[in-house]
Order: C-alpha cells, then sequence, then structure tokens
C-alpha cells in the first residue's frame, strides 16, 4: 500500500468579495519530495499558504494530513500538525545571537546550553554552518536563512514550506541551500514546497511542480517532463519575451550610441565603514551598467549612500559633473538621481500612505502651494502616472500597503521617473517580482536608457546583469575589482572576477 | 480584523460599565445611584455642563499637542510637566509684567506657549546630540518640572506669595490680575462657557487642517510612518521631530495657562495645578488615535468623567473608580489598534 500523501489539499477554495484568489485548488505533497509552486505575484499562492498555516480558513475544500481529515484554525495548530514555514522576508532579531533567535516562540524554559548544542547538531547534520554565539545583526543574507530554517526544522515540521528562499542569496548560498533541502527530504522523509519565481530554481531543485494562474492549477507535472520555457507560458498565460526568465541567455542589448563623454554619475572613492572600500564608478547618459557581486559585498552600503541614508566617510557622489551635498536630506533626488532601493519597504514606499501620495512625495512641490498641498493637483498627477506606468490599484486612495509587490515597485519606479532624472539607480529591481512584472520592469529600464538616462543596476542576478546590461562592473569587499563590456562577460569570467567563489 | 477589533472594543467597553458598578455593588453602594450621580455632576445642570466644558479645554490643548508628536514619531508623553511649566512661566508674566489691559491674557498665554514648547524642545536637543530617547526623557523631565514648579513657589525671591501680616506663606504664588483671566462667551444664565474652549476648538481645527492640509503636515505624517524613506525624499527626520515635539509641548503649556487662567485653579501658581490634565490628554490622543478633530468630542467625554467623577466623590463612592473607568474605556478603544498591528505582524 502505497504511504498516504503528507499533505492532500482537494478544492480549495477562498474569495475575498468578488476576488477569487483560490479555486477549488488541488495539490498533494508526498513525503520525500520537493514541490514547486510557481504563479505570478496575486495568482493565489500566498493565500493558499496562508490557509495551510492557519492564518485565513478556507471557503470550501478539505485538508488532509497523513491521510487524516484536518482543519487547519491557527498557525499553532498548523505547528502541532508540523506545517512550518520559512517567510520571505526574515523575521529575525537582529541584536540577539543566533541561538536566542533559535529559542524564540519555543514554549517552556529556555536552556543555554542545549539551544546551542541543538543548534550546533542541527548545523552538523544538514550542512548548515553557522556559529551559535554570533549576533544575528551581523550575518548575511545566506547565514540568515540559515538560522530562519534551523528555526523551522527544530521543531520537526513534515511539511516545510520555503516562501521564495532564494530572493536574496547569492547563486552558490541558493545551491547550498538546495543540497540541504534535498537533505532534508530524502534522509528525513519531511516534504517541502519551494515557492519561487525563479524557473531555473524550479527545474534544478524540485521534484514535481504546480502552477497556478488566477486562483486555479493550471500545470501539475514532474519536473523532469517539463520547461522553464513551458512553465514561464503557463505561468503568464502568454509567451513572454524576456530573454533571461527563460533561461535562454540573450544577446546583449547592442551598446547604445557609444556613450556621450559627460559621465552622469561618477563615484569617486566612496568609503564607508563597513561597507564601501574606496569605491569608483562612472556611468554615461544612456548605457545600462550593471553591478554585479555576492551578496554583502557592500551593493547594500551603496544602495543606502544613493539613497541619501547614509553619508559616507569619504569620497563623493558627482551627478551630471557637480557633486552632490549627501549630508542634506533628499539631495539626491535633487540632483537628478533616482532610486529604485533593494528594499522598497524600507526607504522606497511609506506603506500607510495612500498610492497616490507615495506616488508623489518626493516631489510634493509640484502638487502644492507654499503651505497647503492641492489634493486635486496631487490626485491628477498620481492618475497620470499610475496609468503610465501600468499601476493597478483598487484605488489611488488605497494605502500602498494593498498593493502587490509588481505594483509597488512600478509605483517606485515611477516616482523616481517622474522627476525627470539623469541617473536611475535600481537595486535587486526584480527581486519578488514575478516573469511578467519583471518583463515589464526591463523594458521600461531599457527606455530609460534610450532616453538618455544612465542606468545602474545592481544585482546579484547572473541573468539580469547578462539579460539588461551593455557594461559590467563587478564588486568585491566593497571595490570594484574588474569592469569590461557585458559582450565579452559570462558566468566564468565574472565568477572569477567577483573573487572566485561566494 | 477590523470585526474583531470591534468586538473587544465593546467587550470592553460593557466591561468598563459593568465592573465599577460591580465594585460600587460589592463595596455596599447603588450602581444606579452613583451612574445617576455621575451624569448629574457632568451634564445635570447648566452649572455641571459648565464644569465639564471646563475642563474639556487644558484636556483637549494637550491632546492636539499630542497628536502632532506622535504622528512625527517623535512620541511626547511629558506633557504633565509641559503643563506645569506652561503654568509656571504665564504665573511668572502675569504678577512680573507690567502689560496693559487684557493684553495681559494674551502674554500670559504665549509665555506658557513658549516656555513649555522650549521646555520640550530639550528633549528633541538630547536627542540630536546625545541620541537620548525622546520617551524617556521627556517622561523624566516631568519629575524636574514638578521640583522646578515646587521651589519657584516655595521660594520668597521667585514665585511664592507675598505675605500679609502674621499669616505664614504658603506654597503658591498671588492671584493673577483679573485681567490676565480667561473670561465667560456671551451671558446665560448659570451657563459659563469659558474662552479657554474656543481656544482649545480654534488649535484643534487649526492643527486638523496642517497635518492633513500642508506640506508641513504631509512631511511630518511621512517621517513618523517611515523615517528612511522620508529622508530620501528630503526630509530632515530630526528636524521635522523637533518642531513636532515643540509644538507639542507649546500646546500642552498653553493647556497650562488655561489650567491658570480658568475657574478650574484658584488662579495661583500651585505644585498640584496640573492636576494629572498632561497624563489624561495623552489618553485622549490616544483614543482619538492622533486626529485632532476626534480629539474634541473624546476629550469632551474624559471632560465628564472628571466633572462627573468629582460629584461621585461628593457622594461617597470612593473617586479612585472614576480611574479604573477611565482606564478601561482608554483599553477598549486602543486595545484593537494594539491587536491590528499584532496580527500584522504574524
Amino acid at each position: 500500500m502505497a504511504p498516504e500523501p503528507a499533505l492532500r489539499l482537494r478544492g480549495i477554495t477562498k474569495r475575498y468579495g468578488a476576488v477569487v484568489a483560490c479555486d477549488g485548488v488541488d495539490l498533494t505533497l508526498e513525503r520525500g519530495e520537493i514541490h514547486g509552486l510557481l504563479g505570478e505575484n496575486g495568482a493565489g499562492k500566498s493565500t493558499l499558504m496562508r490557509i495551510l498555516l492557519g492564518l485565513e480558513t478556507q471557503d470550501s475544500g478539505a485538508i488532509d494530513r497523513d491521510g487524516r481529515a484536518v482543519t487547519i484554525t491557527g498557525p499553532r495548530q498548523a505547528a502541532a500538525l508540523g506545517i512550518s514555514m520559512v517567510h520571505q522576508h526574515f523575521s529575525l532579531v537582529d541584536p540577539l545571537a543566533v541561538w536566542e533567535n533559535v529559542a524564540l516562540g519555543q514554549s517552556g524554559p529556555v536552556r543555554r546550553a542545549a539551544v546551542r548544542a541543538g543548534v550546533r547538531a542541527a548545523a552538523e547534520r544538514y550542512g548548515l554552518a553557522i556559529d551559535p554565539d554570533a549576533r544575528v545583526g551581523s550575518l548575511s543574507a545566506g547565514e540568515r536563512q540559515r538560522v530562519e530554517l534551523l528555526k523551522c526544522l527544530r521543531r520537526d515540521p513534515a511539511v516545510l514550506i520555503m516562501d521564495e528562499p532564494t530572493s536574496v542569496l547569492t547563486r552558490a548560498e541558493s545551491a547550498e541551500l538546495f543540497a540541504v533541502l534535498r537533505r532534508v527530504v530524502a534522509a528525513e522523509h519531511r516534504a517541502v514546497v519551494l515557492i519561487s519565481h525563479k524557473l531555473a530554481e524550479i527545474t534544478t531543485a524540485t521534484d514535481r511542480v504546480t502552477v497556478i494562474r488566477a486562483g486555479r492549477v493550471v500545470l501539475r507535472r514532474a519536473t523532469a517532463a517539463t520547461t522553464e520555457a513551458e512553465l514561464a507560458r503557463e505561468m503568464v498565460g502568454r509567451e513572454v519575451t524576456l530573454g533571461a526568465a527563460v533561461g535562454v541567455l540573450p544577446h546583449a542589448p547592442a551598446p547604445a550610441a557609444p556613450a556621450s563623454s559627460q559621465a552622469a554619475l561618477r563615484l569617486r572613492g566612496l568609503t564607508t565603514r563597513p561597507g564601501l572600500d574606496d569605491l569608483c564608478l562612472t556611468v554615461h547618459a544612456g548605457e545600462i551598467v550593471g553591478l554585479y557581486g555576492a551578496e554583502g559585498n557592500g551593493q547594500k552600503s551603496l544602495g543606502d549612500v544613493l539613497s541619501g541614508l547614509t553619508v559616507p566617510d569619504a569620497g563623493t557622489v558627482e551627478v551630471a559633473g557637480a557633486p552632490v551635498d549627501l549630508r542634506r536630506p533628499g539631495a539626491l533626488s535633487a540632483a537628478g538621481l533616482g532610486i529604485v532601493p533593494e528594499d522598497r519597504h524600507h526607504a522606497g514606499v511609506v506603506l500607510d500612505l495612500s498610492v497616490a501620495e507615495n506616488l508623489v512625495m518626493t516631489r510634493l512641490g509640484d502638487v502644492s502651494g507654499r503651505v497647503f498641498v492641492d489634493r486635486r493637483r496631487l490626485r491628477r498627477r498620481a492618475r497620470a502616472l499610475a496609468d503610465e506606468y501600468g499601476i493597478t490599484a483598487p484605488s489611488l486612495d488605497s494605502p500602498l500597503r494593498t498593493l502587490s509587490g509588481g505594483n509597488q515597485q512600478r509605483v517606485v519606479l515611477a516616482r523616481e521617473l517622474s522627476g525627470r532624472p539623469r541617473v536611475l539607480v535600481a537595486a535587486q529591481p526584480s527581486r519578488g517580482l514575478d516573469v511578467g512584472a519583471v518583463e515589464d520592469l526591463y523594458a521600461r529600464l531599457r527606455r530609460c536608457a534610450s532616453d538618455g538616462i544612465a542606468v545602474l543596476v545592481i544585482s546579484t542576478e547572473l541573468e539580469e546583469i547578462l539579460a539588461l546590461t551593455t557594461r559590467v562592473a563587478t564588486i568585491f569587499r566593497g571595490r570594484i575589482v574588474g569592469e569590461l563590456p557585458t559582450a565579452q562577460a559570462d558566468a566564468e569570467r565574472l565568477g572569477l572576477l567577483t573573487g572566485g567563489a561566494a | 480584523m477590523t470585526r474583531t477589533g470591534a468586538w473587544v472594543s465593546a467587550v470592553i467597553v460593557a466591561a468598563a460599565v459593568v465592573l465599577p458598578g460591580l465594585l460600587i455593588a460589592v463595596t455596599g453602594g447603588s450602581p444606579a445611584a452613583a451612574l445617576r450621580a455621575l451624569i448629574q455632576g457632568s451634564l445635570g445642570d447648566a452649572t455641571a455642563v459648565s464644569q465639564t466644558l471646563l475642563y474639556a479645554a487644558p484636556l483637549l490643548l494637550v491632546a492636539v499637542g499630542a497628536c502632532c508628536s506622535a504622528r512625527s514619531g517623535a512620541f511626547n508623553i511629558g506633557q504633565e510637566g509641559q503643563v506645569l511649566i506652561g503654568a509656571l512661566a504665564g504665573a511668572a508674566a502675569g504678577l512680573r509684567l507690567a502689560v496693559p489691559g487684557p493684553a495681559l491674557l494674551v502674554v500670559v498665554l504665549l509665555a506658557a506657549a513658549l516656555a513649555a514648547g522650549a521646555w520640550a524642545w530639550l528633549s528633541a536637543l538630547m536627542n540630536r546630540l546625545r541620541g537620548v530617547d525622546i520617551a524617556v526623557s521627556t517622561l523624566l523631565m516631568t519629575f524636574l518640572a514638578q521640583q522646578v514648579v515646587a521651589f519657584a513657589v516655595t521660594t520668597p525671591w521667585l514665585l511664592q506669595e507675598s505675605r500679609l501680616g502674621a499669616a505664614a506663606a504658603l506654597p503658591q504664588s498671588n492671584k493673577l490680575p483679573s485681567r490676565a483671566l480667561l473670561g465667560s462667551l456671551g451671558d446665560h444664565p448659570g451657563l459659563q462657557l469659558n474662552l479657554g474652549l474656543a481656544v482649545g476648538i480654534v488649535v484643534a481645527v487649526l492643527v486638523a487642517v496642517a497635518l492633513d492640509r500642508t506640506r508641513w503636515g504631509f512631511r511630518l505624517t511621512m517621517a513618523g510612518l517611515n523615517p528612511a524613506a522620508a529622508r530620501h525624499a528630503g526630509i530632515s527626520v530630526t528636524a521635522v521631530g523637533g518642531i513636532a515635539l515643540t509644538v507639542s509641548g507649546a500646546l500642552a503649556g498653553l493647556a497650562g495657562a488655561v489650567l491658570l487662567t480658568s475657574p478650574l485653579s484658584t488662579n495661583r501658581l500651585q505644585p498640584d495645578i496640573s492636576i494629572n490634565i498632561g497624563w489624561d490628554g495623552l489618553l485622549v490622543a490616544l483614543v482619538a488615535r492622533n486626529r485632532p478633530l476626534l480629539a474634541i468630542p473624546i476629550a469632551g467625554l474624559f471632560a465628564v468623567l472628571r466633572a462627573g467623577g468629582n460629584f461621585l466623590a461628593a457622594t461617597g463612592v470612593p473617586p479612585y473608580l472614576v480611574d479604573v473607568v477611565k482606564a478601561l474605556l482608554t483599553l477598549a478603544f486602543v486595545a484593537p489598534a494594539v491587536l491590528r498591528r499584532r496580527s500584522v505582524i504574524a
């Protein structure tokens, strides 16, 4: 007799008012498999997982756990049933040590020695190298991910849900993570749900894959029997032309007219401690330059400097030949530098303000008189931007929080470009976006360059760099360690230039 | 989620009504009689209504200021001390400055607002220079303010009252001249509409407009909601927070001057002149979810509890029961917001 599946969902339906988030979804998770779950933002993946975690209740449909029908009433019960999730956004406490974070949320007395030994043992068993005494705040994204995973595994879950686990990881870290997950399913017979937008990951790391579109399952297949192109098509519902996402290395776009000699953005000797070490980089009008490197080599510090969040210890930023006074808030924006930051929720948007307000917040002067904000002008301008950038929102007055990741990204891009900047910096621009949104984003970035804007793309994704840029600079430990035309770049050369390995 | 919130609110409001009733019954009183007394003392007749309106004015002023600072993210919880400093500066100006006619009242009010604003600004300064937490420093400055006022009214060469004959001087200042006092609006038999409330309502409307309609208010709100994004958008978060804190201190100071110059006090500076208006005003802002216009009715509600509570105490019911009601009511409105925030994290 075949063993019962670890989890079986039958006909799960969930409506929010008129919107059907999940429409009769069937999903079977076998023990010992990694199951890929693919779908655009808003396709219903999150709702489905929220139902599994007991954060939502389905309107109809049934859930079997090991063949027994269960109703999941809340997160605690989900945990008791052995369903556990590693969230996309880390839920770690920075000032605490690794072992303290792992012990958080566990009931009963916390014994330091026991927890630390447990962390060590688990780290060894799964090959998750981590020092239990390290402060979480000092860890890289990859290491934090390990802590999250350890936290989850300590609860001994039968079903482990990973929500876009690699969105902040380097390739090497991702590969490591998948190796760990493979051990977890093979040796311990757990089931893993891997939610991802990255098709290459789904095809290499999963055993079976389910694609959801608009709340319905549109494809369910053994991973070996499908292709990235097919998955992309099923997910979006049409052919997509995004080279990178379907794994076809595209030709780098023809270099735009040899960039004008005028440097639109010039970074000279930028130094922050920690983070950047005498970083120099020039971007000309009309070109797209990629800054490639493994996570944690100073990209975040650079993003913070260019967002005006940190003042560098040394060095200057010049926009169109004029140095910018980085101590003045908003100086970069005023000088003509737009930025789509890596962590949109941190510096890009104000989640509790309306969509319209987020669209105008850097250029409030344009929609107000001396003293008063002109609501009518504000709305008119926001409406124009929303139309131009294809932002779909329930209403421009609803809080930004209610928008999908792709639409939030578009809000930031629309706002930053509305100031007609000379320079646009996009940090990890496709992070958390689905294929359709990425396609749209790439087209817009290319259009920016052809309009004469200097574009700097900071990315850890090789495919992104190759698909988008005309020139690539590599960053390692806060310094530029190599620079070459993208046409001459390939994984191997760039790998060598980024310090060999992550 | 909002349904849960409303449900939680309803339960706690019910508790706020039922629990004190039970307590009264247990201690041998009659809940119905107590409720009657509460209403009688706050809304029962023209005199009671006058008293309620008197309380509403300083509560509203403190609350409106608290709305400003809380929205900017610079949490001021030192209003009680700022009320005292305002009263102190108002008394000093009213007793020492030779300003002719009713202009003296204006000078008293301005002096109070300026002094308390500066007092609150000190916390912004400490935050800027040394990163001292604003909530902590404003709170601790309250105790400092109490000492300063106590010192002023016990020191003859400062503000202690002049000795009359052989009588020992009390720890209080001289009475302010009557031209420095807040008068009543219009002439109604028995009913007093003290000017203080008019000041409060005008300020509440002005601040509401400033917060919701001006560039300044937009910046302030943004700085409070997401400092990083605000900085990126060209806003100096520390400066905006400092201004909000100063405004909130100034309005608490104004409340202190209203206390000093209205019939709520003996029109003398006394160490207990603030009568917890600073703390209660903070609660009003909390319940009003930092919206100045909403603070108007909420200040009214808290004023009802205060005026009615005083009357209730006169009927023999322990006055702390009114505090229990106040605390439960505050919880009723604040708890759902806290629950909502928690569920967002989960």
